[in-house]
């Protein structure tokens, strides 16, 4: 014991250990303050409206709002477009006037897609659920999954109701007699000379344009005796790509030249006596694998590039009340002539701003999590489908990724608004800043970039791309990159927040004339 | 005031000088070479037009700002090497520290006492102590921003005094105010003489200065151009006026 005692009392006489205890000592004393100042800035922050709304309010409400109402404005123009007739002007009808006929007969076939239509119905799946799995046969099969319908049950009934024995078994089939394209087809505009080449294209255009047609279709004078004589024929379709309605109309008929000429070789075939397989001797068959699905894939896209803008925008308005607001209000020279060091001020601003952009981050992940798990979004749910789950470790290594990058955030916005000597002038400097952010973070959404260590040298970048490495579930490949982009941008927060302080003691920033 | 008083406040060729980027980097000598002493038990008064260096001069002794060149020393601490030593020896009040809007009353004036390092059973003593001598017990726990200017005033006074500081510096604290908060004011000011403070106190009205002070210092242009005892400025001229004085001192405005 005395022994003991003795030994201490030596430590405490010894020069070295005296320098680091009184160093620890002052370590601790300013971590004590900047405490006292992080309660009350808390307390504050939490006090005041604005940071209330931008913290808590968007991330939790704005993101389910805004995607619903996108899908909901995306599944009813998408039905409106599927259900809309449009005219289609055929250039020269006298040049194959039975393809005309034949085309007439397929392209409205509302006789056929009404039974197919209220069939579905009874069985409760609506016409706008219909329109939205639109050339998407599997997300058609995921919703009758969803339906608790069985694909051939429902394939046997249609055929009845149809009163087709050749009636495919496809999804795709089904949902392209629901969905039948929906063309008239007229074969004269206003007379309107359009014989010469160059004007033609003009006057088409024109009237693409005007909605007067959706496109035009033109066979070429050789057709029928072409097709006659075993050989094809081509029929151009003019069309414009800035029009929906156009390109609506291409693919229709594509796909009604496709099974007019399906119709066409079965004939060809059965005329020759050769097998029904003979014009079409290989074929593909997608067999999806049960790992990460198109929800992950979506959500590893977009999560990344909305937790660092939810960091950002988390952190700006009380990083801005607590700097330039201080200013404001008049309150900067009564924390000043407080006998603390600026370290522990800064410090204790920089946890509440810090803690500001990590809840909002959050915030947001779980509320897009939650209404995605919920299906809320018809259009994301039905067209991306699969599940997705994160595990605890890579919800930790996420949160690990995202304290970091906030630090930067909040030092970064803490220095601006410190310089700042209004609300309003503090806005004018996070904005330009949130911009420079925002971009980098969206290549999370760039198709095709891997996290290598070019990128995980690049700020914002590295933490985008290893948030989705990470969603992705590839965080078992990725451990070396997500340690050093860890590391890094830790170092690159702390300068910014020795910067800050250093900034927080200047004149020239305080008492700005 | 007396010779045996000791010096709280001693200030030796402070001086400040601004450079003024807006205005074609031209130098402004606020507080130009400006020494002066000031006593426990004393109001020493700064007395100056618009723009004379009042403020600038307090600033510095509460280390706010730093000095150009000159020393200046507070309860023995230099305020250059050991600022925050001095800012806990001092109760600083102006026009510009305001209260925060979100705290109650009483929550505005734990957090400074917080700050000041005094323990929790402590600052729970003096608001049971400050709130009853003033009569705050009313508004403890209402908000600063919902508080009328005379109740934001009396907060500010126990923030100020709350750590019982050695040496109060005011600046113009009573611009803007009505007679009755102003009165709060001035009682409060004399009571700290009269408990043995040392009490800086800057103005620009002369009758507020002549009730007041013990001391006043005649500040223009960021130099002192007097420093005495309120009845030698006085005598200054046969008049026996302080204004007359005062213009004398400054010259006549050309
Ligand atoms: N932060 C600053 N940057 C540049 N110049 C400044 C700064 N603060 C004060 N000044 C200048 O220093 C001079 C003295 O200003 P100061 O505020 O000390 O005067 P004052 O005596 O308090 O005046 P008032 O009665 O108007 O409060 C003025 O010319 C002012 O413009
Ligand atoms: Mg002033």
């Amino acid at each position: 014991m005395r022994l003991g005692a003795m030994f201490t009392a030596r430590l405490r006489r010894n020069p070295m250990t005296r320098a680091v205890l009184s160093k620890f000592a002052r370590g601790a004393q300013i971590l004590a303050v900047s405490s006292t100042v992080f309660c009350k800035e808390l307390v504050d922050v939490l006090r005041d409206r604005r940071t209330l709304i931008f913290m808590l309010v968007i991330p939790t409400v704005a993101i389910p709002v805004l995607m619903w109402v996108t899908s909901e404005l995306m599944t009813h123009f998408m039905e409106k477009l599927a259900r809309e007739q449009v005219d289609v002007l055929v250039l020269n009808p006298e040049a194959a006037p039975e393809l005309v006929e034949e085309v007439k007969k397929r392209a409205n076939p509302l006789g056929r897609a009404r039974r197919v239509a209220e069939l579905l119905k009874a069985k409760g799946v609506g016409e706008s659920e219909l329109a939205m799995t639109k050339g998407e046969p599997r997300a058609f099969l995921r919703l009758l999954e969803k339906k608790g319908i069985d694909p051939e049950e429902l394939a046997t009934e249609l055929r009845v109701a149809v009163e087709d024995s050749d009636f495919k078994l496809e999804p795709g089939a089904i949902i392209q007699n629901a969905f039948p394209p929906n063309f008239r087809l007229v074969t004269e505009l206003d007379p309107r000379d359009y014989d010469h080449p160059a004007e033609r294209e003009q006057v088409l255009l024109e009237a693409v344009r005007t909605d007067e047609i959706a496109a035009a279709i033109e066979f070429a004078d050789d057709a029928l005796e072409k097709l006659a004589s075993g050989d094809s024929t081509e029929i151009r379709v003019y069309y414009l790509d800035a029009s929906d309605r156009s390109s609506t109309a291409l693919s229709g008929l594509r796909r009604i030249f496709k099974s007019l000429g399906k119709q066409m070789v079965a004939e060809r075939l059965l005329s020759k006596e050769l097998p029904a397989g003979f014009a079409n001797p290989v074929k593909v068959r997608p067999e999806r694998l049960p790992g990460p699905g198109m929800l992950v894939k979506f959500l590893s896209q977009i999560l990344p590039y909305m937790i660092l803008i939810f960091a950002f925008m988390g952190a700006m308005y009380p990083a801005i009340d607590l700097g330039a607001g201080e200013k404001e209000r008049g309150t900067l020279e009564t924390l000043l002539v407080a006998p603390v060091s600026r370290l522990s001020i800064v410090l204790g601003k920089f946890g509440v701003i810090l803690v500001a952009a990590l809840v909002s981050a959050v915030l947001a992940t779980i509320s897009l999590s939650v209404s995605l798990y919920l299906g809320i979004f018809s259009t994301i749910s039905l067209v991306s489908g699969g599940s997705f789950s994160f595990s605890i470790q890579e919800a930790l290594v996420a949160l690990l990724m995202i304290v970091p990058i906030s630090g930067i955030f909040a030092a970064l916005l803490l220095a601006l608004s410190i310089f700042a000597k209004s609300f309003k002038e503090g806005q004018s400097y996070a904005s330009p800043l949130q911009m420079v952010i925002i971009m980098p973070a969206f290549v999370s959404f760039v198709p095709g970039v891997k996290l290598d260590w070019l990128m995980a040298s690049i700020p914002v970048v590295n933490v985008s791309l290893a948030l989705k490495e990470i969603f992705t579930g590839n965080l078992d490949q990725h451990w070396a990159h997500v340690g050093v982009i860890f590391l890094s941008t830790s170092i690159f927060a702390g300068l910014l927040l020795w910067f800050a302080t250093w900034w927080f003691q200047r004149e020239q920033v305080l008492f700005r004339s | 005031m007396t010779a045996g008083s000791q010096a709280l406040v001693s200030v030796v060729s402070l001086t400040k000088i601004f450079n003024d980027r807006q205005r074609g980097r031209e130098e402004i000598r606020a507080v130009d070479a400006v020494s002066f002493e000031a006593h426990a038990g004393e109001i020493f008064g700064l007395l100056g037009v618009n723009g004379a260096g009042k403020t600038t001069t307090l600033r510095l002794l509460a280390t706010m700002l730093k000095p150009t060149s000159g020393e200046a020393s507070v309860c023995g601490h230099s305020i250059s090497k050991e600022p925050q030593a001095v800012r806990r020896r001092i109760g600083f009040m102006s026009t510009a520290t305001s209260l925060y809007g979100r705290l109650s009353a009483k929550e505005m004036v734990t957090y400074f006492g917080r700050l000041n390092g005094m323990s929790r059973e402590a600052i729970e003593q003096r608001i049971l102590e400050l709130f009853d001598l003033f009569g705050m017990n009313e508004f403890r726990d209402r908000r600063c921003d919902k508080l009328s200017t005379g109740m934001k005033q009396k907060v500010s006074i126990v923030r100020t005094v709350l750590h019982d500081p050695e040496v109060m510096i005011f600046d113009e604290p009573t611009v803007g105010l009505d007679v009755l908060t102003s009165r709060t004011i001035v009682d409060f000011v004399k009571d700290c003489r009269t408990r043995g403070k040392c009490v800086l106190f800057s103005t620009h009205i002369m009758e507020e200065m002549e009730k007041l002070c013990d001391r006043v210092g005649v500040i223009h242009d960021g130099k002192l151009l007097a420093c005495e005892p309120v009845e030698a400025l006085k005598s200054r001229t046969p008049s026996g006026r302080v204004e007359d004085a005062f213009v004398k001192l400054v010259g006549e405005p050309a």
